[in-house]
Parts: structure tokens; C-alpha cells; sequence
């Protein structure tokens, strides 16, 4: 579908591209984050809806999302499949454009040159130019932000050893695997020194020790005071590396803040794992602790906040059991996730407190 | 501006030389240019007509074909492959991509229609037929004429499939070999309603019959064109011409182009 059909959604024209507004203009406060003059990445009330083909039925990607990411900030991007987290990047990158809002990078409005002067994108499933090498490919991409040959060469080499292909650099592109893929994707993101790097799922489908070499990639990115914008289904790595996340769920923001913040960090209660003498149940020390007899014979048994651990424990203690971990129980950001995820079957549920 | 323009024409003229179907067209140009001698040798007197005619239709018609195949995937296959996805989130304009791969386009139809007027004028050469500066002015033309059929495919590949732009593109390059059948028609006073038709088609077709070379009548001083001999006043005209449709399609390829979504 064309973005004419897509702008025809709207009722004011004045609203149809994100171009058109001047985010200086825009409201002091957004719902998160900082002010938009100071914001790196700002997106006000920002909207997409797509028309099937065929069937002409609405389809509605984004219904106005509104955020500010920082200076120096890495931001996890949430969401499960069709949430509209890659219509929103490619919304930022001038790929496509907005049925109604407006956004801005750097200050500079989108879709705009000058907007994607100052950043790096790594697209989902990255596709390049097979038949060019890794240098090749990072010599064109140079060459688009305006480096000459010496410059573009130079930093290939520094990015192909950061990323751990200069072993691949003259290899053609339809050689690599897709783990090397997402590596020379990454490198071509990062080729102009970029103060804002936007990885759209850039931890999908590599193995563990792939996933680690993206994580430390955006932590030493972060150290160097770059601003990183990405989206990713694998929770667990964006609690590691994220100052702030936004969750989207059905096109709308659904909670946005510091994991300190959107995560109750009081123990939600406490794991306890005993190895049982034999016939004893983890219920008969008290407490509501429910457990299963795994396969190792140990117990693993779940008490609530209210339940006195001492005196669960001094009661395992005095029936045999001995203690293999005592874990406090706190809140995960799968968790929240699937709070708020959950909220597409029922609405008005899952919503958090958008700080 | 200049430098990412130049940045996309050589990455297109890369991926264009390493597309093996143009090895096999260079290869059927050449083979060609070879069963022309030999025709020319069944003929009577005419061996150097026949060798010119064959040669200079050759590079006119695999030429087109040539910049039509290229033409329909240029920006489909970077749509198709997302690598449009990487592309275009740099600080680049859309424009710049456009014209970026039109030239990339550009050098790889000069460079085969480099080769097909080689293969031409070794098998002349050979042959001990003349060779004369006349026959590069048909050369040329042809070069104009495919750079406009390319421009074509462009418009077409900015907003539809290889196949549909492939058959447009095919259908506006023969009936731009017609102008002067639609000429006819134009002057007959008993087709009202195809006059009409007729004269539409003539502005919006751009005259590619004005590029046909007829080999047999270079004669050191002149190209022979529909039937009459001009010289390089009407070689330049015919330039016009062609830049002028070159302009008015990518200008169009650009407004589409830069108007679509890339999901």
C-alpha cells in the first residue's frame, strides 16, 4: 500500500507527515522522558494505520505513541510479534511515514536527511548485498555518510575486528551464516562513530555466545556515551543492559520507565530448596509453601511473603531436611511483560503507571 | 550529493557485470555478429550491408532487452530483499537512490554496448569491410535509445512488479518503434477516433524509431535515419530528444519512488 493511501487516514492534512511539525513546538512534558529539546530520540502521539489490500479493512500499527529517550541512555524497545515496535523504527528511519504525529531525532524532524545524519540502524533480519564483502559493504555505507576511501577503510577494519569477522572481510556476504550477518550488520551501523545506534532485534537468532558479543557491544557503547535504541523479544538480555524499556503492546505504550521503577523490587517471596528425608512433604513446616519432588529428589519450595522463613527453616531443619538455597523471590520483567502483554484480551487490564 | 549518487552507481554497476545472464547476452551479441558475416558472404555485393545492418540492430535490440531486465529489478529486488531497508536509513535522499542507480545502469549499458560495437567492428575488421566514424553515430543513437527504454523500466519498477513492468515497458519500446505508423494515422482524415488515440500516443510515446539505424546507407558522412541521411545535427537533435524522455521518466520514477512505504 502506498504512504498516500496511509495519509488519507487522517482527517487534517496538516497532520499527515511527522515532517511537518517542529518538535520545538511540541508540549514541555511527554509521558516519559526527557524534554524534547534535550531528547535524542522524541515521538509525540505518533500513529500508523494501514489499509489490508483487498479488503480495504483499517489496520491500526501504532495509535499514538508518545516517548523521549535521553542522551546516553540504552532503551529496551518491548513488545511481542505485531506490536508495532518495527513500524515504529521504521518510522524513525523515513521508511515509511505516519498517519498522524510527529517524532524527531536529535531535534532534527522525521523523516529528514539531517534526522538520520547522526545514527546507526541495524534493520530486523538484516539483508545486504551478498555479492560484496564485509568491506565492501562498509566501504558503500561509509561513503553515504560522506567518508572518503582512507576514512571508510580504517574504520572497516577497527569494526570488523570489534565484531569479530576480520578473519570474513573479503569473504562475499552469501558466504556468512546468520550470525555473521548480524555481526556485519552491526558494523555497518556503527561505520560513522554514530551517537545513536538503533538496533532492531539485533539478538535474534544468534547462540549464546553471539548474544553476549551484542550485549557487551551495547554496554562498550554505552560507555563511550552513545545513546542506543533497541528492540528485542529476549527479556532477560534487556534486563541486563537497559537504563529504561517501554513495553507496546497492540500499537500502544503499556508501561515506560527505569526497570527500578516499573519493577517492585520488594521480595515477592522466597524460593527454598531442600533435599527432604523421605515421606516429608515441604507443607508440613508451615507456611503456604507448595512444592514438587524434582528428579535430583530435591524440593523446591515457594513461600509467600507473609510466611516467617526462619521458622519454616528451623522446622525443615528439625524434620531431617537439609537447606541446598534460600532465593528471595522478586519481580521479573517477563513478568511484567506478560502483564502487560496480557492486557490485548482484556483491556483496561495490565496497564503500569507510565512514569 | 555527488558523492552518494556515486556511492549507489557503483554499487549497482557491481552487482550489474556480476549478473551472468549479461555474459550470455555479450556471448549472443558476438555469435550474432559472426552468423552476419557469414550471411553477408551469401549475399550479392552486399556483405558489408548485411554485416552493418545485423551489427547495429544487435546492439539496438539486445541493448533494450538488456536495460529492460536490469530496469525491472533495479528497485524491485531492493524492495524484494529489504536491503532498501539499509540503504535509505542512511542520510541519503531518495532522489540520490533513484538517480544513483539509474547511472550505475547507465555504466553498465555503456559498457556493454562498448563491447557489442567491439564485437561489430572486429567482425568488419576481419572481414577487411570498411569501418567508418559514421557507424559510431548510429552507435550513438542506439546508446540513447537504451538508456531511454531504461529509463522506462525505472518509472515501471518504481511502482509495480518485474513482470508488469517488464510488459509495459516492452509494449511502450515496440510502439515507440511505430511513430510512423501512428504518423499515418494521424494524417489519414477517415480515422477520427484513432487520430485522437494516435496523436495521444505520439506525446506521451517518446519516438524511438528516431534512434533506428539503418546500416546500409553509412556512407563516411552520414547516418541513414528513416530513410533519409542526416548528420550530426540530427544525431544531436535525437539526443535531445532522448535526454528529454530520460528526464521525464525519472523525474516521475522519483516522485513514486519517493512518496511509497518501505514495510
Amino acid at each position: 500500500m502506498s504512504a498516500q493511501d496511509n495519509r488519507a487516514e487522517t482527517s487534517d492534512p496538516a497532520d499527515n507527515r511527522a515532517e511537518t511539525s517542529d518538535p520545538a513546538d511540541a508540549p514541555d512534558t511527554l509521558a516519559s522522558g526527557p524534554a524534547p529539546d534535550q531528547a535524542v530520540i522524541w515521538l509525540d502521539d505518533l500513529a500508523k494505520t494501514y489499509r489490508a489490500p483487498f479488503t480495504g479493512k483499517r489496520i491500526e500499527a501504532l495509535r499514538g505513541i508518545s516517548f523521549a529517550v535521553g542522551h546516553g541512555e540504552v532503551f529496551g524497545f518491548l513488545g511481542p510479534n505485531g506490536a508495532g515496535k518495527t513500524t515504529s523504527i521504521r518510522i524513525l528511519m523515513g521508511l515509511i511515514s505516519a498517519t498522524r504525529g510527529r517524532a524527531a531525532i536529535f531535534g532534527q524532524p522525521v523523516p529528514s536527511r539531517r534526522a538520520r545524519q547522526r545514527l546507526g540502524f541495524l534493520p530486523e533480519a538484516p539483508y545486504f548485498y551478498e555479492y560484496l564483502t564485509a568491506t565492501e559493504m562498509l566501504d558503500l555505507t561509509g561513503r553515504l555518510f560522506g567518508m572518503n576511501r582512507q576514512a571508510c577503510r580504517k574504520r572497516a577494519g577497527e569494526l570488523l575486528e570489534r565484531v569479530g569477522l576480520e578473519h570474513a572481510r573479503n569473504i562475499p556476504l552469501k558466504r556468512y551464516s546468520k550470525g555473521m550477518l548480524q555481526r556485519a550488520g552491526i558494523a555497518q551501523a556503527l561505520i560513522s562513530d554514530p551517537d545513536l545506534v538503533v538496533l532492531d532485534e539485533p539478538l535474534s537468532g544468534l547462540d549464546p555466545a553471539g548474544r553476549r558479543d551484542v550485549l557487551d557491544i551495547i554496554r562498550s557503547l554505552r560507555d563511550e556515551d552513545k545513546t542506543v535504541f533497541f528492540s528485542s523479544h529476549i527479556l532477560t538480555d534487556v534486563e541486563h543492559v537497559s537504563d529504561r524499556v517501554a513495553i507496546l503492546a497492540s500499537g500502544r505504550i503499556r508501561a515506560i520507565g527505569a526497570l527500578s521503577e516499573l519493577l517492585d523490587d520488594r521480595a515477592q517471596g522466597v524460593e527454598v530448596r531442600l533435599r527432604l528425608p523421605d515421606r516429608a512433604e515441604p507443607a508440613e513446616f508451615g507456611g503456604s509453601a507448595i512444592g514438587a519432588v524434582e528428579d535430583n529428589g530435591e524440593v523446591v519450595a515457594t513461600l509467600a511473603p507473609d510466611d516467617i522463613l526462619e521458622d519454616y527453616l528451623a522446622r525443615a531443619l528439625e524434620a531431617g531436611a537439609r537447606v541446598v538455597s534460600v532465593i528471595p523471590r522478586r519481580q521479573t520483567l517477563e513478568e511484567l511483560f506478560i502483564r502487560c502483554t496480557r492486557s490485548d484480551a482484556e483491556p483496561g487490564h495490565g496497564e503500569v503507571e507510565v512514569r | 550529493m555527488l558523492g552518494r549518487i556515486y556511492a549507489f552507481a557503483l554499487n549497482t554497476f557491481r552487482e550489474a557485470i556480476r549478473k551472468r545472464f549479461l555474459i550470455a547476452i555479450a556471448i549472443l551479441v558476438v555469435g550474432t555478429n559472426m552468423f552476419a558475416a557469414v550471411l553477408g558472404q551469401m549475399s550479392l555485393h552486399e556483405e558489408a550491408r548485411v554485416a552493418r545492418d545485423v551489427g547495429l540492430w544487435s546492439i539496438s535490440f539486445f541493448g533494450s532487452m538488456t536495460a529492460i531486465i536490469l530496469g525491472v529489478l533495479l528497485l524491485y529486488s531492493e524492495i524484494q530483499k529489504r536491503t532498501i531497508h539499509t540503504m535509505l536509513s542512511k542520510p541519503v535522499e531518495r532522489y540520490e537512490f533513484v538517480l544513483g542507480k539509474y547511472l550505475g545502469m547507465a555504466f553498465t549499458l555503456g559498457l556493454l554496448v562498448a563491447v557489442f560495437t567491439l564485437a561489430m567492428a572486429s567482425i568488419l575488421f576481419l572481414r577487411e569491410l570498411e569501418i567508418t566514424d559514421t557507424m559510431f553515430k548510429a552507435v550513438v543513437l542506439s546508446y540513447i535509445e537504451v538508456m531511454v527504454v531504461a529509463a522506462i523500466a525505472i518509472l515501471f519498477s518504481s511502482f509495480s512488479s518485474p513482470v508488469l513492468s517488464g510488459v509495459l515497458t516492452g509494449s511502450l519500446w515496440f510502439i515507440g518503434h511505430r511513430t510512423p505508423e501512428l504518423v499515418r494515422i494521424i494524417d489519414s482524415a477517415e480515422l477520427g477516433l484513432f487520430r485522437v488515440v494516435a496523436r495521444g500516443t505520439l506525446f506521451v510515446v517518446p519516438d524511438l524509431h528516431a534512434f533506428a539505424i539503418s546500416g546500409s546507407t553509412v556512407d563516411g558522412e552520414h547516418v541513414s535515419v528513416h530513410s533519409s541521411f542526416v548528420g550530426w545535427d540530427y544525431v544531436m537533435t535525437a539526443v535531445g530528444h532522448g535526454l528529454f524522455y530520460i528526464g521525464l521518466f525519472l523525474v516521475l520514477a522519483i516522485a513514486i519512488f519517493s512518496r511509497r512505504d518501505f514495510s
